[in-house]
């Protein structure tokens, strides 16, 4: 369903990642666990097309993806980036809308599916989105990736800022987004409890490349390898 | 009489302010929506204004020669952004030399064709009375083509689909991308909307402000500057701006002389500068 192999690229010159491969299966949720700086965005970027490979390819639903990030975004890739990065001088409402008429979709539609789906966003439909809370960031940076109907949805760091009563939340949605519109996911994260609670499969990255492949029940069983991803 | 000098000194303030908005408001867009200045805005002012000329010399009433003046300007500035602009993204001051640069072969090639001197458009010399004073109708009327202007170009960008992609793209260049938006082909447009912006000004501005090869430079400087104090709410800054600094500049220059009036734009720029230097509107909480 969504494929990198020997994904190598990086900054200018500098390489980041080198040689990673990993498959995410339809309908699944994988985690991507690492400390900071190991390249776990970095892969992210790779993959969304918006750092350059210096060699390796990506496939998103058994197609290759072109160089150009925004044909990736029209194969089905949707990204919501590490810090949010909404648009901040347009509103909720536009910043859904957007994402949906870039991709060929109604935009009126699409946005009040999203406000149904999250209802917090609904109050805050007409107010600029730079005015959000960082959770409500979040939230909007996600309903903005679902706007374009991704087959394959990555998500950078979804908890980073965000207040632990809306992680739990957070976690609910992802999982219910996931089983309602079968979309899969990459997660990158730092929060083991959250990954744990969402994904079945992870990936274990150090320097730059993939280091183990584990699942649910080893990682829980490992309590080393929670240790050194916990940091401490 | 006094209220009448007030009055006559009102009106024709606001129209100088709304004729350096007019003419500030294609480089508004281009800066505003795509971070790019652009220098040969002057020289498409002229090429509009040479455009509107050259077609009512041909035949065509004046105003369907607007029209075609801006679509002369919007082709010109695609094939501009295609070839010159488009290789420059993100390098600011190198797209300043390259525009700097082709205004002045624009300038040159205006020489070439038109000459240095260049009849002006024969317009009918309206004229309505405020007490003893006489003012022209059609500096005047320019104050409502300024807010019709502003008003479209407003609606253009909030109300379209273009827009919110013109705007994504410069807010977040890369999220823009990563959701879909083509950003090559909306800067293109974006580019060549605001050289459109240009010859619609030479055009509807000709009756005031004669067709020659270096009228773009007046406008250049001052635009430039009204751009520069706005910041990034380029719609709403500018037309403040130009509201405030070329108002203000006109009401001083009616009660003293022209030179002080431009003394008096040029020091609160600088002053304006120093209190904002990201532009008035850095922390405003607008769309545009």
């Amino acid at each position: 369903m969504f494929k990198v192999t020997n994904a190598t690229g990086g900054y200018g010159k500098t390489t980041i990642i080198r040689d990673v491969s990993l498959e995410v299966k339809a309908g699944e949720i994988v985690a991507l666990l690492g400390r900071n700086g190991v390249g776990k965005s970095t892969l992210m970027r790779y993959a969304t097309g918006l750092i350059r490979a210096t060699s390796g390819y990506v496939e998103i639903d058994g197609e290759m993806a072109p160089p150009s990030p925004a044909k990736r975004a029209r194969l089905g890739l949707g990204y919501v980036p590490q810090g949010r990065f909404v648009f901040p001088r347009m509103s909720v409402t536009e910043n859904i809308a957007v994402a949906a008429a870039s991709n060929g979709f109604d935009a009126k539609k699409t946005v009040e599916e999203m406000l149904e789906d999250f209802p917090l966003l609904r109050p805050k439909a007409a107010d600029l989105a730079g005015g959000l809370s960082g959770g409500q960031q979040q939230v909007l940076a996600l309903a903005r990736a679902l706007a374009i109907r991704p087959k394959i949805l990555l998500l950078d760091e979804p908890t980073e800022g965000v207040q632990p009563s809306i992680i739990d939340e957070m976690a609910g949605v992802l999982k219910r987004i996931n089983a309602d519109r079968e979309i899969a996911m990459l997660v990158a994260e730092q929060n083991l409890d959250f990954c744990l609670s969402i994904s079945e499969r992870a990936y274990v990255m150090e320097k730059g490349a993939i280091h183990m492949e584990t699942d649910r029940d080893s990682l829980r069983a490992d309590k080393e390898l929670q240790q050194e991803l916990l940091g401490v | 009489m006094e209220l009448d000098f007030l009055a006559t000194v009102l009106l024709s303030s606001l129209s100088s302010a709304s004729i350096l908005l007019i003419a500030t408001l294609g480089l508004a867009v281009v800066y505003g929506l795509m971070g790019v200045i652009n220098l040969a805005h002057g020289e498409f002012l002229m090429v509009g204004a040479y455009s509107a000329l050259t077609a009512t010399q041909i035949g065509l009433p004046y105003p369907l020669a607007i029209p075609f003046a801006v679509a002369m300007t919007m082709l010109i500035g695609a094939t501009v952004e295609l070839l010159i602009i488009r290789k420059l993204y993100g390098r600011i001051f190198d797209t300043m030399l390259a525009t700097w640069g082709l205004g002045m072969v624009f300038n040159q090639a205006a020489v070439l064709i038109f000459g240095t001197v260049s009849p002006g458009i024969g317009m009918p010399q309206w004229n309505f009375q405020i007490g003893d004073y006489s003012l022209a109708f059609y500096p005047i009327a320019m104050i409502f083509v300024a807010a019709v202007m502003l008003a479209f170009v407003y609606f253009l960008m909030t109300h379209t689909v273009y827009g919110m992609k013109a705007r994504a793209s410069i807010q977040e260049p890369q999220m823009a991308q990563a959701i879909g938006i083509d950003s090559s082909r909306v800067n293109t447009m974006t580019f060549a909307i605001g050289c459109g912006l240009a010859g619609f000004a030479g055009a509807i501005l000709l009756p005031i402000i004669p067709a020659t090869p270096s009228m773009g430079l007046f406008f250049a400087v001052k635009g430039f500057l009204t751009v520069v104090v706005a910041g990034p709410v380029a719609l709403t800054g500018s037309a403040i701006t130009a509201l405030g600094l070329g108002g203000g500049a006109s009401v001083t220059a009616s009660f003293m002389t022209s030179v002080v009036g431009d003394v008096f734009f040029f020091l609160m720029t600088a002053l304006l500068l120093w209190l904002y230097p990201l532009g008035i509107s850095a922390n405003w909480r607008r769309k545009l």
